[in-house]
């Protein structure tokens, strides 16, 4: 039998971090780029564009976010792409956030008062101006503790794509413990990692929020 | 009925002619036809019960609120709602001041008099900034220019509000309640920059509560009442000689 030290286990579970830790970004970016699409064609209020959103959105928050995987990947396969795990859990998720993100900020934007569109409004600024340069800053300073919050789901979320056989730490977990025969260690250390990964962010959001706030 | 100028030059045409104007909530009609004008220079303020009408149609007029019956022109342009370029063209020249400020509360003071400017009508940063300081110093509060809106009073946000509203050099300023939610103490120094800028020519129409100053510094004081004009007059004809029961009501006036 062979023996498997404790450095051999975290070894292998770092190298898989990196993948965790780069499927969450892109993710995140990705997804945060097109949800601000989304958000910003929802706020203009073009015909069709309101429903369109909203079904996007209804779509990726009914169904579970396991079962996206599967579809996207088979999905994809039979669309004629050849897809690689990675790319499947890229797209994946990137559409998956991009709906969450796009639900938050237009909450966010919709708490930003009245009075300062119409205030806007009043001094002749065109909609593109409205956002960028009063709604989106105050809707901005509200939205940084969901936006994190939810940062934190795409992290934990990364741990489903083992299931299309993308190797981040959840995959390399299952095949190190098989290997070592000791479950317990192995996925109590993937689940310190990705409370490593998780709570420095909610601490950073939460320094964030309190810089963003005014003093008193 | 106001009576308009026998003679019709370009000079004498009213600067707000609404005619007509009918606006419904839903099934809920709440201006009912609405006849006005007001000529260059001239300072209207409107006064009525809540739910008259009074704030909606100022909300017409430059177009934060859509009609639809009736003819509403500007400086000889009717109001075209769905073309964002004229509107922008006519909230150039229509500026407005709210009841509860709706200052920016991200931006200092002097950021926000010279946001519009910069932006709407492309000035230069020290040309914008020169503005603002004058601006804020002609409402008394030069020194306030770094500060953050939340850090000053009612009184104070609501003259950053006028300041800001002056700096894109607007021809008609629309008052809508602006003493409405200040302390009692607050309400005199929003008034007097009120009424200076009422001395210096500029065109107002205001809705207000404050009779008094409805009194001394209109031309012309408009009741409204149940969504239609009631009754026009110079203020002191109106005030103290109200014609119909409905302003004497209003004006607790009526005989018991």
């Amino acid at each position: 039998m062979v023996e498997f030290t404790f450095w051999d286990i975290a070894y292998q579970l770092l190298l898989a971090l990196r993948w965790t830790v780069v499927l969450s970004l892109i993710a995140f970016v990705c997804g945060g780029l097109l949800g601000l699409g989304l958000l910003v064609l929802r706020l203009s209020k073009l015909p069709g564009a309101v429903k369109a959103v909203a079904v996007y959105v209804q779509v990726f928050q009914g169904t579970p976010l396991l079962m996206q995987i599967f579809l996207t990947y088979f999905g994809l396969a039979l669309m004629g792409f050849d897809t690689s795990p990675m790319v499947a859990a890229c797209v994946c998720l990137t559409l998956y956030s991009a709906a969450y993100l796009c639900d938050i900020w237009r909450g966010c934007v919709d708490s930003v008062a009245k009075g300062q569109w119409e205030a806007s409004a009043s001094l002749a600024m065109s909609f593109a101006e409205q956002l960028r340069h009063v709604i989106l800053p105050q809707a901005l300073r509200l939205g940084i503790a969901p936006t994190a919050g939810f940062m934190v789901q795409i992290i934990k979320g990364t741990a489903l794509t083992s299931v299309i056989g993308f190797i981040e730490i959840t995959k390399a977990g299952q095949l190190i413990a098989n290997a070592t025969f000791e479950p317990f260690l192995v996925y109590g250390c993937v689940a310190a990692l990705y409370f490593v990964l998780c709570f420095p962010l909610s601490l950073w959001s939460q320094r964030l929020e309190r810089r963003m706030r005014p003093q008193r | 009925m106001t009576s308009t100028s026998t003679v019709s030059s370009p000079s004498s045409l009213p600067l707000v002619d609404i005619a007509g104007l009918r606006k419904r909530y839903g099934s809920n009609e709440v201006l009912k036809g609405v006849d006005l004008q007001v000529n260059r220079g001239e300072v209207v303020s409107i006064i009525g019960k809540s739910g008259s009408g009074k704030s909606t149609l100022l909300r017409c007029i430059n177009g934060l609120e859509n009609f639809q019956e009736g003819q509403l022109t500007v400086h000889g342009q009717a109001l075209q709602a769905h073309n964002p370029q004229a509107m922008r063209e006519l909230r150039k020249n229509v500026g407005m001041i709210f009841q509860n400020f709706n200052l920016f509360p991200h931006l200092s003071v002097g950021r926000n008099v010279m946001l519009a400017p910069s932006l709407v009508m492309s000035q230069p940063k020290n040309v914008a900034r020169a503005n603002a300081e004058r601006l804020l110093d002609r409402v008394g509060l030069a020194e306030k220019f770094d500060a953050m809106p939340d850090q000053l009073s009612g009184g104070q946000q609501q003259r950053v509000a006028i300041a800001r509203a002056l700096a894109m050099d607007p021809e008609i300023l629309l008052c809508d309640e602006v003493t409405s939610a200040l302390d009692p103490e607050l309400v005199g120094e929003v008034l007097s920059v009120v009424e200076s800028l009422a001395e210096q020519g500029m065109t107002l129409i205001l809705v207000t509560h404050e009779m008094n100053f409805a009194r001394k510094v209109s031309d012309k004081v408009v009741f409204m009442h149940q969504g239609k004009v009631h009754e026009v007059g110079a203020p002191e004809q109106l005030f103290s000689q109200p014609q119909t029961p409905e302003l004497r009501q209003f004006l607790g006036l009526s005989a018991h």
